[in-house]
């Protein structure tokens, strides 16, 4: 906005009218604006191809827009480098055989906040930190290419958190995990956003989007079809029908309950099971509030 | 960098029938004949000859004027190298100690010339012959079949390790690698994160590879490999064999019993 | 006995990494069969084995890959320390985990060809055979396209056809949907549930999907530390919510939620499927009036 109003706390990220187009000329995002603030855990959603990690991506600068803008703190990312915005932003990607390259996990965890310029000594701490948060210091002298799948996945997102960004961008990250890697793995990343870490997760998996995610971003063909708390979405069964996504089997389970009583949408077992025992005394199911 | 690995333009017409070993054929002896001659009007001929191809195998215009394209900067390059450093009889133009004679520039325009005809030989081959025939044809003149399977696989999986490329070099760069502020040597060394999760990742393909394969039966001893999608040589493809065979030994005895071509402006020197 | 696979006493160790080092066993004692027809699911946390299970059973462990065996594997009445791997190709139709490296020719058309081609079967046997499986995948139209422009689920259905069309008697199918998302996943089970319907073939799956796994499964699998831990039809397995999570591999929702139901209201709930549990607690609702 030329002149205007100068900020007063501006939105952590913000993006005005987004567009992004492929060099062919291929449409891939059409006006997209939403605003995420400081300290949020955010899931983005969509089939694949809707357009959901062509957004991440104009966060940290791998991809700039066609048209509109992207703000960081209130101001225009414009032309800043992606080494640049890699201090605030951190981008964890689907594969962590992308990113995996060194000789030890240490040396790979280390790689990213040598990368920011800082002292060896705090360098050598961050990564300390990140090895212990992660429980990967059994694993500090080991390849990490040779490691099991999870323990890589592990090392990929530590290796980003070590920068200590204030935004963690997790694309698909419990894809190939089993359900206890997953477990563990968005347990830590829960302590990270209760830490303050701003939280952006791409995921399929809508069990993980309802049991952590408070705010849900839905994208299909490049467009921002809902924007809201994850319940209120969840709760949209038409909306999900529309694009494809399946509801987590409790939630699906509490709609069809919904004539017998089952008031709200389901997020988790443990609400269900609440929600259930006090129907069956007889009162009208409420769900208890979680954040 | 992307290197195209299919070029092929999916239509139906005479040249995308020919049998590829005679395109190929066609390829290896119109290169060599190219390379005796010397003569503008010839070039230019070959040229308009070689659009006309192009033009009846219905490829469209944006391809062969990718061809162009593509060859301008060495165009310009050896006609311009020509033009200064060889010329020849009056000189039209002086400055400083070039001097640029009509000869000179008729030659380099046809050394130019000559450039884009080989090349426009080359894709008027790639164009209409899809990767799969194209290693059958190799594989039918003789090449061993392992070897046209090693190329298929490549032809295959460049575009994937292209994608994979792209893919570790946003995961690094995300991670705060700066690739853009170097150059020469030590740009190399600063992208060593890319090239060495590049390796492992060939490595990781190469192992599930050929666990695939194997799983697929390949490897079975004592049975002869079918081919489902075969080569057809018709009749036209010996007549286009022939014909070519008879034009190139034509055009060969000319140019060394004559010199017919090998003077830039004179046909018969 | 119509046991179409028999493990017994199998145990599996790569070769270490470098020459100094002990082998690692990822199989201890593997105890297993398979009747023809049935629809066997194998569970496990992350690295216990699956992998190698599937690849042990057309014999590329341990042909391929060295290392340290014990006890037998039985396909088909085959055993794959002594058959061929070709051979046992013929019998044991293997799906991986990556689309992208086990489509590895230039069309589909070719993918399908490649396994009929190295048998040596004849031009019109194999476009007969390229039909039936693409029209079993519903592929038939993508016939002449390059794998690079697939989708995920259309890739793996194109791996599905490729080795159906060998007309192997087992399908084995390693984690087939890992990589794919939702609609892909979908496409995939709806192929398997058709094959298992119409073809009545042996399948052995390994999967991470439970929901899927509890819908159309005659038998489920759980390993652990190298050795099968629980094993039964998934009506009992799932009912098992506190071990399957011991074991890392988590139980369906509706099983967890049946789980907390009968622990927190003393109820004696044992659906595994939406369905069942939309019954089963419409029925209880109802039934208070």
């Amino acid at each position: 906005m030329p002149g205007g109003e100068p900020p007063v706390n501006p939105p952590l990220l913000e993006t005005r009218n987004l567009e992004f187009e492929y060099p062919d000329g291929q449409a891939a995002l059409g006006g997209i604006s939403l605003r995420i603030e400081r300290g949020e855990f955010i899931a983005l959603i969509g089939q694949n191809g809707s357009g959901k990690t062509t957004l991440a991506k104009h966060f940290n600068g791998l991809l700039r827009p066609t048209r509109g803008q992207v703000l960081l703190n209130g101001e225009e990312v414009g032309e800043r480098s992606v080494g640049d915005l890699a201090r605030t932003i951190g981008y964890v990607f689907q594969n962590p055989d992308h990113q995996i390259f060194s000789a030890t996990t240490r040396e790979e965890i280390a790689f990213g906040p040598a990368n920011l310029g800082l002292k060896e000594s705090e360098v050598a701490q961050r990564t300390q930190q990140a090895m212990d948060d992660f429980d990967l210091t059994p694993y500090a002298n080991l390849q990490p290419a040779l490691l099991s799948f999870g323990l890589r996945r592990k090392v990929s997102v530590a290796a980003v958190y070590a920068m200590r960004t204030q935004v963690l961008i997790l694309d698909e990250p419990s894809a190939g995990l089993d359900w206890r890697g997953a477990e563990e793995l968005m347990r830590r990343v829960a302590d990270l956003n209760r830490q303050g870490h701003t939280i952006l997760l791409i995921t399929h998996d809508m069990r993980l989007v309802a049991a952590h995610a408070a705010r849900c971003l839905l994208l299909r063909a490049g467009s921002l079809l809902a924007d809201g708390p994850t319940r209120q979405i969840l709760g949209k069964a038409e909306l999900l029908r529309q694009t494809d996504m399946q509801a987590p089997q409790i939630t699906e389970l509490g709609h069809r309950l919904a004539s017998r009583g089952m008031s709200s949408t389901m997020l988790s077992v443990a609400e269900f099971c609440t929600a259930y025992g006090e129907l069956k005394t007889g009162g009208e199911a409420r769900h208890a509030s979680r954040r | 960098m992307r290197v195209a690995v299919d070029l092929y333009v999916r239509r139906q017409s005479w040249l995308h029938a020919t049998d590829p070993r005679v395109k190929l054929l066609a390829v290896a002896v119109g290169l060599v004949i190219l390379l005796a001659f010397k003569n503008l009007y010839v070039m230019l001929t070959v040229l308009i000859g070689l659009h006309v191809v192009h033009w009846s195998a219905s490829i469209p215009r944006e391809k062969i004027l990718f061809v162009w394209r593509t060859l301008l900067p060495i165009s310009i390059m050896i006609a311009t190298l020509w033009i200064v450093f060889y010329p020849s009889g009056t000189p039209i133009l002086e400055f400083w100690l070039i001097k640029v004679t009509p000869l000179s520039v008729a030659q380099g325009l046809a050394l130019a010339l000559r450039i884009n005809a080989m090349a426009l030989l080359v894709f008027a081959w790639l164009y209409t012959t899809d990767n799969n025939e194209l290693v059958l044809s190799l594989v039918k003149l003789r090449l061993p079949y392992s070897w046209g399977l090693v190329l298929s696989l490549a032809l295959r999986y460049i575009p994937t390790f292209q994608a994979t490329y792209g893919m570790i070099s946003d995961a690094q760069q995300a991670r705060g690698l700066r690739i853009s502020e170097e150059s020469g040597f030590k740009r190399v060394r600063v992208m060593m994160p890319i090239f060495v999760a590049m390796v492992i990742s060939a490595l990781r393909t190469s192992e599930d590879l050929a666990k695939a394969l194997e799983a697929r039966g390949f490897g079975l001893v004592g049975t002869h490999r079918t081919f489902f999608r075969d080569l057809d040589f018709r009749g036209l493809d010996w007549l286009f064999t022939g014909t070519l065979l008879l034009a190139a030994a034509v055009m060969i005895y000319l140019n060394l019993s004559y010199s017919f071509g090998q003077h830039v402006l004179r046909l018969f020197p | 006995m119509s046991n179409i696979i028999d493990i017994r006493g199998f145990g599996y160790a790569y070769p270490p990494l470098t020459p100094d080092q002990e082998p690692t066993w990822v199989l201890e004692d593997i105890n297993l069969q398979v009747q023809a027809g049935e629809f066997v699911s194998i569970l496990g946390p992350t690295g216990v084995g699956k992998t190698t299970l599937c690849l042990s059973l057309i014999g590329i462990i341990p042909q391929s890959t060295g290392g340290v065996i014990r006890g037998d594997v039985w396909v088909d009445g085959l055993n794959t320390k002594a058959c061929s791997v070709p051979e046992l190709a013929q019998r044991v139709g293997l799906i991986f985990q990556d689309p992208e490296t086990q489509l590895f020719n230039l069309t589909v058309e070719s993918e399908l060809a490649f396994g009929l081609e190295t048998r040596g079967l004849q031009p019109a046997e194999i476009e007969e055979r390229i039909s039936w499986a693409l029209s079993l995948v519903g592929m038939s139209d993508l016939r002449s396209r390059s794998p690079f422009h697939l989708s995920g689920g259309q890739k793996q259905r194109v791996a599905i056809a490729s080795v159906l069309a060998i007309s192997p008697k087992i399908l084995v199918l390693d984690e087939p949907t890992s990589s794919l998302d939702p609609v892909g996943k979908a496409e995939v089970f709806s192929v398997v549930r058709e094959l298992r319907r119409k073809q009545g073939m042996t399948i052995v799956m390994v999967e991470q999907e439970l929901e899927h796994i509890a819908e159309f499964s005659d038998r489920v699998v759980v390993l652990d530390q190298g050795r099968v831990k629980m094993e039964g039809p998934p009506q009992s397995v799932f009912g098992h919510v506190e071990q399957l999570k011991a074991v890392g591999v988590g139980a369906p929702q509706v099983c967890e939620l049946a789980d907390c139901l009968n622990k927190r209201h003393q109820t004696d709930f044992h659906f595994i499927l939406l369905e069942q549990a939309h019954k089963a607690l419409a029925d209880h609702l109802d039934a208070r009036g």
